[in-house]
């Protein structure tokens, strides 16, 4: 399992454009992605999920990577983040 | 080595599932297809263990894994990137478990023969047209024209084993082309025509005797048991035959899966192929294909003595059609010949001729009285060829797997039957049944009458029994457009699957429907987010598409998220990037948790703001869960009123 947290910089938050860009990318790893906020937690192949948690810039999530492909999949994801969001 | 494993780790590495178009594996590689070349790790390839080196060659990224374990590491290569065939065997084999023994017989009867159909559909109805001409005009029959006619319309079914080996082997999930080589094996030249096996003439010809006797092959010397010569083989081919091929390919699977799973990988391709072959082949010529020659002796005999009184003629009648899927019916002309050569009318024809044209009349009831689109199509063309005297379209194109149509003309074929023997018709020549019949038989009044009575009772009772409701299959297939009709079918299961209703959202406000595709924003217009439609509204309120849950309601009220009460998950978007408005224009009126209807009040809107703004209205309806389902239908473009009809979701 690995985790990293990260700050959205992107300053209307993870809406529905980057959500649907995220899933897509999430989706493409054998790893079970989480994205968490505070309690709430949500898988980042569902889109649904990650809109209702509702966040915004400024805000900081921790992504949990989980999986045979982790290794490669969370500094990937990592990056996407950073380009993306 | 872990397969799987193995494999998981490769559609990591290429970059999933949604960066391959296809898969294949030669004897030591797997050959993949992948969208962007860029996203595959080609060093963490190297590294998976399993992997024995990798390079990209003719647009292809060739994994080397080795010879005798390529093919397990594609089994689970496909299973894990979800190669759709898979999983619907995986769906069908597991609905076919539960069905019993003789419905999971038709079933994979009807597996077997509907990839086939268009093949023996078009053979058989060419074929009978250039009978009946042949018939009509023997100078027609002396020209090259006839000669090359015949000769290409009679190769679907003069090879008819070897189509039906490939089409099983792929049922069975054994290798294609050792299928075909059982198959071709099974007509081989060196070996009788399966047709002539009753004919002293050709026997004696083919094989150069004069005791009409086909000479048999001792693979164990002398060594008997009774009467039974061990290990014998007649020297003739199972032309025509159906069922011994089948029972051969599916053994032969059985092989073949066990020899990969417990031969050693070094030696696999080698050793598996050339065993399974041998051992299906002996199954096939020392066991299998005697047991349905014999039978076909019992048969003959019954026959022979049945035909002799009208309610054995009736019996003959009935179960006619049987023999034919059985494939014991090949030697029926022996019979006609017979009766012919002692001097005596030819009263099988008028006997085969109702049992034949029963099923065509079956068949024509099902064509008319269905509505799929696919149904129809075969229906009528093999109708018509059935109603020539080829019957295979028919009965194992429509009648035997929709099964009622079957039963109801083998009582049409009975009653012809009896009606026939009663009023003594009879033909002066062999060879033919149907509407060619006219030209040889002795009483064309009653010929006609013969025709009405068993085809009319068998048309009859198909229009009344036969429901295109009776199956899934069908239920299915109904409901689903013409192009979709082949992938429901492949699906079609016997079991209770209540989730496939239809399920339907509705226009969340007033305004103008435009397909997805065409939103003024890439990200919805691609589908990335899911399949739907768009409005471009003329009301300032989003009503609930659907009865069930609102999921989320965006701080910024630029857009909502609910679920449906039977699984679909919708997401609204008001307008093109109003996230930006920062909840500016937009009044919620729903919050997360609330159970709605459809027509619920979600979210108020002020048109003037928004434009103002410098914002597209358009309202992108998206079903979030696209993945979990089989159709997301748009159902209609234009000027609608909220609370319509929008998309169909179904599974």
């Amino acid at each position: 399992m690995k985790t990293f947290d990260y700050t959205i910089t992107d300053e209307v938050g993870i809406h529905a454009r980057p959500a649907g860009i995220l899933v897509k990318e999430a989706k493409t790893y054998a790893s079970k992605i989480t994205i968490s906020k505070g309690e709430k937690k949500a898988e980042a192949t569902k889109l649904m999920a990650i809109m209702s948690l509702g966040v915004k810039q400024g805000e900081t999530i921790t992504v949990t990577v989980e999986g045979d492909d982790e290794d490669t999949c969370a500094p990937a994801i990592e990056t996407f983040f950073k380009e993306n969001l | 080595m872990d397969y799987n494993k193995c494999a998981k780790e490769i559609l990591a590495a290429i970059g999933g599932k949604d960066n391959l178009v296809s898969a294949a594996h030669c004897a030591t590689r797997l050959r993949l297809v992948i969208v962007d070349n860029d996203k595959t790790d080609q060093a963490t390839l190297e590294d998976i263990d399993g992997v024995k080196g990798v390079f990209e060659s003719a647009g292809q990224l060739q994994i080397i894994i080795g010879t005798g374990t390529v093919n397990k590491v594609y089994d689970e290569f496909i299973k894990e990137a979800g190669v759709e065939a898979a999983s619907k065997d995986d769906v069908k084999a597991a609905a076919a478990a539960k069905a019993p023994m003789w419905k999971r017989a038709i079933k994979t009867l009807g597996d077997v023969f509907v990839p086939i159909l268009p093949a023996i559909v078009a053979s058989g109805l060419l074929m009978g047209i250039v009978e009946a001409i042949g018939k009509v005009s023997t100078d027609f029959s002396s020209t090259d024209w006839y000669a090359f006619l015949d000769m290409m319309s009679s190769t679907a079914f003069a090879f008819l084993p070897v189509l039906v080996a490939a089409s099983a082997a792929k049922v069975f999930g054994a290798n294609i082309y050792l299928g075909v080589v059982m198959g071709l094996m099974m007509v081989h030249p060196s070996l009788l025509n399966g047709w002539n096996v009753g004919n002293v003439e050709s026997i004696n010809e083919f094989f150069g005797v004069t005791d009409g006797i086909i000479p048999t092959w001792n693979l164990f010397g002398d060594l008997q048991i009774g009467d039974y010569v061990v290990g014998s083989i007649s020297q003739h081919g199972y032309q025509g035959h159906v069922i011994p091929v089948v029972i051969v390919i599916w053994l032969m699977s059985k092989i073949e899966k066990w020899l990969h799973k417990h031969v050693p990988e070094m030696i696999d391709l080698f050793v598996v192929p050339i065993t399974t072959i041998f051992i299906s082949a002996l199954a096939a010529f020392i066991v299998i294909g005697p047991i349905f020659s014999l039978l076909e002796n019992y048969v003959l005999a019954g026959a022979e003595w049945l035909v002799q009184n009208p309610f054995g003629a009736a019996v003959v009648g009935f179960f006619y059609p049987a023999t034919v899927v059985m494939g014991l019916h090949h030697m029926y002309n022996v019979i006609e010949a017979g009766m012919l050569a002692a001097g005596d009318l030819n009263t099988w024809m008028p006997i085969a001729t109702a049992a034949n044209f029963a099923q065509a009349a079956a068949a024509l009831a099902v064509g008319l009285k269905a509505k799929n689109g696919k149904t129809k199509t075969i229906a009528i063309p093999s109708a018509l060829s059935a109603s020539l005297g080829i019957t295979e379209p028919a009965i194992f194109g429509i009648n035997f797997r929709f099964f009622k149509p079957f039963i109801c003309a083998m009582i049409g074929g009975a009653v012809g039957g009896l009606f026939a023997a009663i009023v003594g018709l009879g033909a002066t020549a062999y060879g033919v049944t149907g509407f060619p019949g006219f030209l040889i038989i002795n009483n064309i009044p009653m010929y006609c009458l013969l025709l009405l009575i068993s085809g009319g009772v068998a048309f009859i009772l198909t229009w009344i029994i036969w429901k295109e409701g009776d199956t899934k299959k069908d239920k299915k297939a109904k409901d689903a457009p013409v192009a979709d009709a082949e992938a429901k079918e492949v699906d079609a299961t016997d079991t209770a699957v209540d989730d496939t209703a239809e399920k339907m959202v509705c226009t969340p406000v007033d305004g103008k429907v435009i397909p997805l595709t065409e939103t003024p924003d890439e990200t919805f217009a691609s589908e990335a987010l899911g399949k739907g439609g768009a409005i471009i509204p003329t009301g300032d309120t989003i009503k609930s598409p659907v009865n069930g849950t609102v999921n989320m309601v965006f701080d910024t009220g630029h857009a909502v998220g609910l679920e449906s009460d039977d699984g679909v998950e919708i997401l609204v978007h008001i307008g093109i990037n109003t996230v930006e408005l920062n909840g500016n224009g937009f009044e919620t009126i729903a919050k997360e948790g609330d159970k709605v209807k459809v027509g619920d009040p979600l979210i108020k809107f002020d048109e003037k703001i928004i434009k103002d703004g410098g914002y597209n209205l358009t309202t992108p309806i998206i079903v979030t869960n696209t993945d979990d389902f089989a159709s997301v239908e748009l159902l209609t473009t234009g000027d609608v009123t909220s609370g319509t009809e929008l998309l169909k979701v179904q599974k």
